[in-house]
């Protein structure tokens, strides 16, 4: 951001009032904002961008040619090169060089930026017709009603929504105490088997998730035969997705504990196991908190490991041990290969529940996230608390 | 007898029993080093130490830095294996048992042996009481009356009028030196025969060492101190004994020079190089 100060060379320190000067008359002390955005600025960056854009127009229209995503190339270029030369002619080579990267790092910012929240919005435009033209109907009915003509307002979401929310739920008791157990070994322990246990770890969260998917279908699915496909079964293969993730982010976590801790807890007497349980993990509860739901969110999106283990089902089965299950990815993978008029729409509207499942689950991680040592993590509390006050 | 029988017999009158339960006794405890070597990996860096530190009474530790005396220190409750490399030769006897020994496990030595930190080492996930509770809690002890246990840790280190309305509060807003005296507080909760301090008060301001200087002045009738400071004025006003340790040249493993009470190895030393060092002719 230093291009914002090039202009306003920073004032000379305030000359020393002068001996005549009564004392108690205000002094020259305004403050120097040094990141203000000067106004000569603005009109610089704002007729650069308009001036290209002239020029490119009139190009494109004089030869003709029509073609919106060379247009955009080309007016980039065409500012950046406007925009140089203004800031050389202006303020020097040095300021130009500066302004130029900056101008280039928040247009690749802003591109990045682009495909993410074209994506949600999409999603959003999209889904929320179908969620909320019969608001909340969709919340709570399922597919059962599904035929070919039927419109988005006969089906729902329901069914999947349980199913997602057990699922994910199971995945997370299994998972949360072996990642919390591996993570502390890891970290507690430095020798030849945990250096191992860590590789084992990264490569598991490197692997492909329909892995997942297929090490449950032939462990699990198949020697069950006809119960073999369950909640349970879609659990596991989440589970298998999970554990890396979970297991990497706390052994971050523990990582970062100050050893001093460790020893004061040691030479209080406390046998290893308590000194963990006791001063480590809650010492990083916050963050431990935080990889959990991180790792939940990014589960509850996984198609691939559920795909032929929970087997889907149009009603609710509200029991994730028996009889097949439905989730929301496994949902809209199926609607989306549904013939009928209104298939994509309901798999839209599928897919909007579930960005709002994964987003609430990462805002309420952004909010514990934010909450400080000895705070509670209730989340009325957090909620209520906002965001961490500044200061020790 | 526990902690609660002792605060419930202080109350009512009784006269305490001499011993106690492991790391529940009030009486201070005789700790005698004899032979003690040290290596980190396979570089030596103390040369057969032997030193008796008295019951009741303070024993500074001495020297310039990197001869050993952390890790003398920490070889005497145990804390001296928890690094991968180190090992150790020679012999621990708290009371006549080995704490080295099959005697006593390593968590029991550790309960009977306090120890203080160079930098305050409060547990940021817990409130001051529940600090000052924390040695209880981890070595699964259970007390009756927490809140009295507390009030009193407090008092013997000196932080129960700052601290005393805001007990359930983080001890994040303290400050230096008061957080060293909450680490004196817990580690006094568990009710150690030794209190181990390395170089407490070396990152504090004078009036909080002044401060923790009486606390260990206080402390030393229940409690027998062995205090490591590279302030030869602190050694002088607190202990009553003390040990040099130097080490005679590059890579070499440190030892003890001279030992006997403060004032002789002050005023009278036996050996030229104390008085060197005493004075600040050395290094």
């Amino acid at each position: 951001m230093s291009q914002l100060t090039e202009s306003h060379t920073p004032a000379p320190p305030t000359p020393p009032a002068p001996p005549s000067r009564v004392d108690g008359e205000p002094r020259n002390d305004r403050p120097i904002r040094q990141r203000r955005i000067a106004p000569e600025m603005v009109a610089e960056l704002g007729g650069s961008a308009v001036s290209a854009l002239a020029m490119v127009w009139l190009v494109f229209n004089l030869s003709g040619v029509s073609a919106p995503l060379g247009f955009g190339f080309c007016w980039l270029a065409a500012f950046l090169t406007v925009y140089g030369l203004l800031c050389w002619r202006r303020h020097g080579v040095v300021a130009m060089k500066d302004r130029l990267a900056t101008v280039a790092i928040w247009v690749g910012a802003l591109l990045a930026f682009i495909p993410l929240v074209a994506v949600i919005s999409y999603v959003v435009l999209k889904g929320a017709r179908a969620v909320f033209s019969d608001f909340p109907h969709f919340f709570y009915a399922d597919f059962s009603n599904y035929t070919l003509s039927a419109p988005t307002s006969a089906v729902g979401a329901g069914a999947a929504i349980v199913g997602t929310v057990e699922q994910v739920g199971l995945a997370t008791i299994i998972t949360v105490p072996l990642g919390m157990l591996t993570a502390t070994y890891v970290v507690d322990h430095r020798n030849f088997f945990s250096r191992v246990v860590s590789h084992v770890v990264d490569a598991m969260s490197g692997s492909p998730a329909i892995i997942a998917g297929l090490f449950v279908y032939l462990l699990w699915v198949v020697p069950h035969h006809q119960t073999g496909k369950s909640g349970l079964a879609a659990a596991l293969a989440l589970s298998v997705m999970m554990l890396p993730i979970v297991t990497r982010a706390a052994q971050e976590v523990i990582a970062i504990v100050p050893g001093s801790l460790r020893e004061a807890s040691l030479a209080l007497g406390s046998p290893q196991w308590r000194s963990v349980l006791r001063v480590i993990l809650p010492t990083a509860r916050v963050g431990l908190v935080t990889a959990v739901i991180l790792g939940v969110a990014r589960i509850a999106g996984e198609t691939a490991p559920v795909l032929f283990v929970a087997g889907g089902s149009p009603n609710y089965n509200w029991n994730p041990f028996s009889g097949q299950q439905d989730d929301l990815p496994l949902r809209v993978y199926q609607m989306i290969f549904q013939a009928g008029g209104n298939a994509r729409n309901d798999a839209w509207g599928v897919s909007f529940v579930l960005v709002l499942v994964v987003l609430t689950l990462f805002l309420l991680a952004r909010l514990i996230g934010a909450s400080g040592p000895g705070r509670s993590l209730a989340p009325w509390r957090v909620l209520r608390r906002g965001p961490q006050r500044s200061g020790r | 007898m526990t902690t609660i029988d002792r605060l419930q017999a202080r109350d009512t009158g009784d006269p305490s029993p001499p011993f106690g339960e492991p790391g529940v006794g009030t009486e201070p405890s005789s700790l005698l080093a004899t032979n003690v070597s040290a290596w980190f990996g396979n570089n030596k860096v103390l040369e057969r130490v032997s030193l008796s530190m008295e019951p009741g009474k303070v024993t500074a530790l001495i020297g310039p830095s990197g001869c050993g005396k952390s890790t003398f220190l920490r070889i005497l409750n145990r804390m001296h294996e928890l690094i991968p490399s180190a090992a150790l030769a020679g012999s621990v006897v708290l009371d006549g048992v080995d704490v080295y020994g099959p005697e006593l496990r390593v968590t029991e030595t550790r309960l009977r042996i306090g120890m203080v930190f160079q930098r305050a080492n409060p547990f940021p996930s817990m409130t001051i009481a529940q600090n000052v509770l924390s040695g209880l809690r981890l070595s699964g002890t259970k007390v009756a009356n927490p809140d009295a246990l507390v009030q009193e840790c407090l008092e013997r280190a000196g932080l129960w009028r700052e601290t005393r309305n805001r007990l359930n509060e983080s001890g994040a807003a303290l400050s230096g030196g008061q957080l060293q005296r909450l680490c004196i507080a817990r580690a006094l909760a568990v009710r150690p025969r030794v209190l181990l301090m390395d170089e407490p008060c070396s990152a504090l301001d004078p009036i909080s060492t002044s401060v923790i200087e009486d606390t260990i002045r206080e402390l030393c009738t229940d409690v027998t101190i062995v205090v490591v400071t590279h302030n030869m004025q602190q050694a002088q006003r607190v202990s009553h004994n003390c040990a040099l340790f130097l080490v005679d040249g590059e890579g070499m493993p440190g030892h003890i020079v001279e030992t006997g009470p403060t004032d002789q190895v002050f005023n009278d030393p036996v050996d030229p190089r104390t008085s060197d060092y005493v004075h600040g002719r050395f290094g």
